[in-house]
């Protein structure tokens, strides 16, 4: 399996808070990555450099061995990058399957569209049952739902994930879960932003942990499970030089 | 260190150029005193005056779109209403009928007693004066500005702008439908021209050049005096972040109805000028267009300056009256030279406001803050400060009176029961109970999206509990606007940071001190001593304040608050609100961002305030940072408490782990949990 | 005329007003849904087209109502005549919006508003100084047949307008439901960063919609041409106003709200002109003001707002 996106020591800056330091992270095709961290770490904004919706003051991206870190978003979801957002971000007034229909913006219709919905509605029944209904009434879990399909529509290399978790019932993070397995062994390469370590190590083969910004734990997941690290990057320890009186 | 203090706290400047400043001024002001007396020309001086008026028109708008960031389309109609106030009055349009109310007013000189042109009986005159008619009018327009403000109070800029724009044409098509009043489109005729000692103004154009001149002086003055003001600094941060401007104790309503209030007065003061200038008015003296070309004058010399709109206001309007006419003399004959048809006929004059569109299209577009930009002094650094070495900061040698001071007795200083705050379908806020006891550091933890700065903003009135009671020191303050909450002592800061980012350092600090300042318009443009010594008091305590970050904030007092560091501007948030004095600071995240060593600083600063006396409320996540602080911690989740107690018990506590990092029902029962 | 022959006659009066204010309302409605921005432009946009349709109409050797067409030659007359005009707006909406628009984009502010105040003066005073500032006749090709219903008369005019409306109104529909680009306008002015993430170019959807939105425009002129039977300088402001105050009542940014919207103020136009006459304007501004303040989203609601 090859290489499919790599940072290398990139730094990124909102104005001059330097959100991301001297970052590196390798995902390969067909692996599951989680990236893991508490509050405002940077988890966000990789997703934001990833998607080129943020660009990196130093550093490289690089997509299937070319770099992308100056590539226009079209053109990364082009080449089979595909995102499912934080809060999911449907087009609350379009239907589920308008919805699915713009994941797919930049293809043509025909066969293989039509497989892929096909796909989908296996993956998710519940989102063929809504295919007609408006997306802003569905609820938390079933968006979820909506958002992956209309990522997958983009017939992806690479998906995405924003805390794919947030805001869910425990029944719904199950299920959620379940299928991004699914997804994954259907030959997609996920990569993952989650708070919710636990559930993000019960899937991934590997993690990284995020803290203000820098990479702090590395590794996979069944090692990561078993450091008693973790609790004190999210909780905030991990960096403390001496004991404060 | 003591002099650039000293140095630092005059409000007014005393730094070289200001002799240069006001030599420049005398030559202006003998230019145009003597103006009329060696260029004689009557049309001339006409046209002079005329710009005055509208630089008064220009001030006026000034005040609320440049201070306030009011956007008013509908200017004008201030223009309209003094003038029509005047020009009614004054010619007689009005008759009413005699009886005995009249005769106090006519023993006041304001009306006369004059027998009825048809029947019999006699009919009210209105003998009002100009120079009273001036004060009256201003009054009246500033009535106005109140009832037409008061509508937009809540809408965002542009719909703002759009009801303004509505007033603005609503009114003269009243003034020219009700023509009983008015004498509707063919305009008020015989507007008395104003009479001093006896003598009758007349149709020379010399003395209403001078009157003009002397509206435009005093209301610049007037102008000035605002804008370097406890007024002015309010409205500035209104129109920076009305947000903040609110929880800094920024009564939004009170000043933002202020704004259309004085606006208002100039235009309706300049009314009642132009009108008795010309002797009549007319309805299309006072439309769209008008409103239009008051915000090109403006746009043109730069928003918010107040040099900047009256000089924008002359050019352009001398520009229509002198400037065109040759120039397109010139234009002609360059057309003829190269044998353009086209360009030998151009008419400049009628093209007028295409130059305005132009205009607007072009500042816009290249230079948005206009030929003389609204300057934000910003002082050099003196010696000491560019020298000055940075230092942890201290609280030796500070008397921070007002600050803190409250004991550790037990009783609770904030006390939230029951909060419930819900947005639409999702509960942010369930049922919450949080108590701070005074004196102490109470911290407020918990995952993204658990509810944390929602309830700092349900504890400081930016959004509605649907249940609860929150009591400050035994009162409850649920249900309060914002200003109030701070003026009884609650004052914050923002996790995203809603800084004054156009303003210093210092007058952000200043603002913080909004409501425990107590000046008001008068006071602020007579600046009386009293005033002088508020602001110098102001200062020095904004110092003091700054003094606590040692030498990170001080040295940069008279710098825009824009080009500073992020953790220094992470440090002026909190700057902003301890110079509220307040009893309890609620800080939202106060370390977000900062490296170790500057999370280290914040922490043990933190800690000196406490020690002063000072309950805190803190939003953290940095464990390490809550653990040396704290005295209670809570842990929020999903919008409920689901822990609190002490940092080492709640640090340990199973709950807040699985919080944390995530609940994953099978991981738990195959006993492998993070 | 009877009490019935005189509602029905400004019963058919409102309904041709409505259908140039909801056209106008449209375009309107197109950007602010997708920029949230108030474009002062698009109403003078509506009177350069009125002009463009009337030298297109010149060209033809048409001057006033002299030279009646029928059947074939009308039809391809008007249908080049409203060709050129949508193209010719479109083309001057889309320029406004590549060199005075996007490149304040990103400043926050009224600074964008500000300067379509500008171009909107550009525009209207480009007209007035060449044009000048008398009304001028408007050609107009088509035969004086009149229906008469209930004693009021439906002139075939208005029967084109209202079929141009209709067809024009159904076109955007269905452009806007169906069309790859479409869907795309949608999308983005529901979530313009989700969007972009699916690959939507927001900067191409953005020319669409100002083009469109002109495009309408433009066809709204011709119809006040035909309707009124002239054209002058200043029927942007006039029209104009009543146009917005039709977005805003309809939900502004939203489309069918938009058409309900001119609808409306088309009858009230009609039917409040024989009432209140001059007072007319003032109605229409109190409802504007009044929409704002108690209800701004409007009768059929508007998008959730992007901007704080």
């Amino acid at each position: 399996m090859g290489m499919l996106l790599e940072f290398r020591h990139v730094d990124t800056y909102y104005g001059d808070l330097h959100v991301l330091k001297d970052v590196n992270y390798a995902i390969e095709e067909g692996e599951i990555i989680a990236l893991l961290g508490g509050n405002a770490c940077g988890k966000s904004t990789t997703m934001k450099t990833i998607m080129g919706v943020v660009r990196p003051a130093r550093g490289q991206v690089i997509y299937q061995g070319q770099p992308i870190e100056r590539l226009p978003t079209a053109e990364r979801v082009r080449r089979g990058i595909a995102p499912v957002l934080e809060a999911r971000r449907l087009f609350p007034r379009m239907t589920v399957f308008e919805n699915l229909e713009m994941g797919a913006y930049l293809r043509n219709r025909g066969p293989e569209f039509d497989q892929d919905l096909e796909r989908v509605y296996s993956l998710f029944p519940r989102v063929k049952e809504r295919r007609d209904q408006i997306a802003g009434t569905l609820s938390g879990g079933e968006q979820q739902m909506v958002a992956m399909g209309r990522a997958l529509m983009a017939r992806p290399k690479l998906l995405c994930m924003d805390e794919p978790s947030m805001g869910l019932s425990p029944l719904y993070v199950e299920q959620v879960f379940d299928i991004i397995q699914e997804i994954n062994r259907q030959g997609t390469t996920i990569f993952m932003v989650e708070q919710n370590a636990n559930m993000a190590l019960s899937i991934a083969h590997r993690a990284y942990v995020l803290q203000t910004g820098q990479v702090v734990l590395s590794g996979t997941a069944s090692d990561l499970r078993q450091n008693p690290l973790i609790r004190e990057a999210y909780l905030g320890e991990m960096q403390v030089a001496q004991p404060l009186v | 260190m003591s002099n650039a203090l000293t140095l630092l706290t005059r409000p007014v400047s005393w730094m070289p150029e200001a002799r240069r400043r006001q030599l420049g001024m005398a030559i202006l002001a003998a230019f145009a005193v003597t103006f009329p007396i060696w260029h004689n020309n009557d049309a001339d001086i006409d046209s002079m005056a005329n710009a005055a008026s509208y630089a008064v028109l220009a001030l006026g708008l000034n005040i609320v779109v440049g201070f306030a960031g009011l956007l008013d389309l509908g200017y004008a109609a201030f223009f309209a209403i003094g003038a029509y106030t005047y020009g009614i009055l004054t010619s007689f349009q009005v008759e009413p009928a005699w009886s005995q109310f009249w005769v106090p007013f006519q023993w006041l000189g304001l009306v006369a007693q004059m027998p009825a042109e048809t029947g019999s009986g006699s009919v009210v005159h209105f003998t009002l004066s100009f120079w009273l008619a001036l004060p009256f009018s201003a009054a009246f327009a500033a009535f106005w500005g109140v009832l037409f403000g008061a509508p937009t109070l809540r809408l965002r800029g542009d719909y703002l702008a759009i009801v303004t724009l509505g007033f603005g044409e609503i009114v003269p098509i009243v003034v020219r439908n009700w023509s009983s009043l008015t004498a509707g489109a063919a305009g008020l005729n015989g507007v008395a021209a104003p009479q001093l000692f006896g003598w009758s103004f007349g149709v020379d154009a010399t003395p209403y050049y001078y009157v003009a001149i002397c509206l435009v002086a005093l209301l610049m003055f007037v102008s000035i005096r605002l804008r370097d003001s406890r007024i002015g600094r309010a409205w500035m941060a209104i129109r920076e972040d009305e947000i903040a401007a609110g929880c800094m104790g920024i009564n939004l309503t009170r000043f933002k109805l202020l704004a259309f209030a004085i606006g208002a007065a100039f235009g309706g003061m300049t009314g009642v000028f132009y009108v008795a200038k010309l002797q009549t008015a007319t309805p299309d003296m006072f439309g769209f267009p008008v409103s239009v070309m008051i915000l090109v004058m403006i746009v043109f010399g730069g928003i918010g300056s107040v040099w900047g709109v009256v000089v924008g206001a002359f050019f352009l309007q001398l520009l229509q009256s002198w400037w065109l006419e040759d120039l397109t003399g010139w234009v002609d004959a360059f057309g003829r030279l190269v044998h353009s048809p086209w360009l030998a006929h151009v008419d400049l004059v009628r093209s007028i406001e295409l130059i305005f569109g132009f205009i607007l299209v072009g500042m816009m577009l290249f230079r948005r803050d206009g030929l003389i930009p609204a300057v934000r002094k910003q002082a050099a650094l003196s010696f000491d400060q560019q020298h000055a070495v940075v230092q942890r900061g201290g609280f030796a040698d500070l008397k921070l009176q007002g600050l803190g001071g409250d004991v550790r007795t037990g009783a609770a200083a904030l006390e939230a029961k029951g909060v419930t705050v819900r947005f639409g379908g999702l509960t942010a806020l369930d049922a919450v109970d949080i108590t701070v006891p005074n004196g102490s550091v109470v911290a407020v933890i918990g995952p993204n999206g658990s509810g944390k700065s929602t309830l700092f903003n349900a504890i400081t009135g930016l959004v509605p509990a649907e249940a609860g009671s929150i009591r400050f020191h035994g009162e409850e303050i649920l249900g309060l606007p914002p200003h109030e909450i701070l003026r009884k002592g609650v004052a914050r800061t923002f996790q995203n940071l809603r800084l004054f980012t156009n303003l210093t350092v210092m007058e952000n600090a200043l603002i913080g001190q909004h409501a425990r300042l107590t000046t008001g318009v008068f006071r602020a443009i007579l600046r009386l001593p009293g005033t002088l010594r508020e602001e110098d008091a102001a200062r020095i305590w904004a110092m003091e304040i700054f003094a606590i970050f040692g030498n990170r904030l001080a040295p940069r007092v008279m710098q825009m608050v824009s080009g500073l560091s992020y953790a220094n501007r992470r440090r002026i948030e909190i700057a902003r609100a301890l110079a509220s004095r307040p009893r309890i600071l609620l800080l939202d995240e106060p370390t977000a961002g900062m490296n170790p060593a500057e999370t280290l600083e914040l922490a043990e600063q933190i800690k000196g305030l406490n020690a002063l006396g000072l309950t805190v409320l803190l939003i953290e996540h940095k464990l390490d940072v809550v653990t040396t602080l704290a005295d209670t911690v809570y842990v929020l989740d999903h919008g409920e408490v689901i822990a609190h107690g002490r940092p080492d018990e709640v640090r340990r506590d199973e709950e807040v782990l699985r919080a944390y990092l995530g609940r994953n029902a099978q991981a738990a029962a195959a006993g492998v949990t993070v | 005329m009877t009490d019935t022959a005189l509602f029905l006659q400004q019963l058919i009066n409102g309904l041709s007003l409505g259908a140039m204010y909801a056209l106008l309302a449209l375009g309107f409605t197109l950007v602010y849904g997708i920029l949230e921005l108030i474009n002062f432009s698009h109403f003078n946009v509506f009177m350069v087209g009125s002009f463009i349709a009337m030298w297109v109409l010149q060209m033809f050797g048409l001057t006033g109502q002299d030279v009646i067409l029928t059947g074939l030659p009308l039809a391809m007359v008007l249908l080049v005549a409203f060709v050129a005009t949508m193209l010719g707006s479109g083309i001057i909406g889309v320029l406004i919006e590549r060199l005075c628009l996007r490149p304040l984009r990103n400043v926050k502010g009224p600074a964008a508003m500000i300067t379509t105040i500008g171009v909107s003066y550009i525009l209207f005073n480009f007209i007035l100084l060449t044009a000048g500032a008398e009304n001028l006749n408007y050609p107009n090709p088509m035969p004086q047949i009149q229906y008469h219903i209930e004693g009021a008369v439906l002139d075939l005019r208005v029967v084109l307008i209202w079929i141009v409306a209709v067809v024009l109104m159904l076109a955007l529909h269905f452009f806007v439901q169906k069309s790859r680009i479409g869907k795309a306008m949608r999308a983005t002015a529901q979530d313009a960063e989700a969007a972009r993430m699916m690959g939507v170019e927001v900067d191409k959807v953005v020319v669409m919609a100002f083009f469109l939105g002109s495009a309408l425009a433009g066809a709204a002129g011709l119809i006040f041409g035909i309707y009124y039977n002239f054209t002058s300088f200043i029927i942007g402001f006039t029209a104009g106003l009543r146009a917005f105050t039709a977005a805003v009542l309809g939900g502004i940014g939203n489309v069918p709200g938009a058409m309900l919207g001119g609808v409306i103020i088309g009858l009230i136009e009609a039917l409040g002109g024989q009432i209140a006459g001059e007072w007319t304007d003032v109605i229409i501004f109190s409802i504007l003001v009044l929409v704002l303040v108690f209800k701004p989203t409007g009768l059929l609601g508007r998008m959730a707002p992007n901007k704080s």
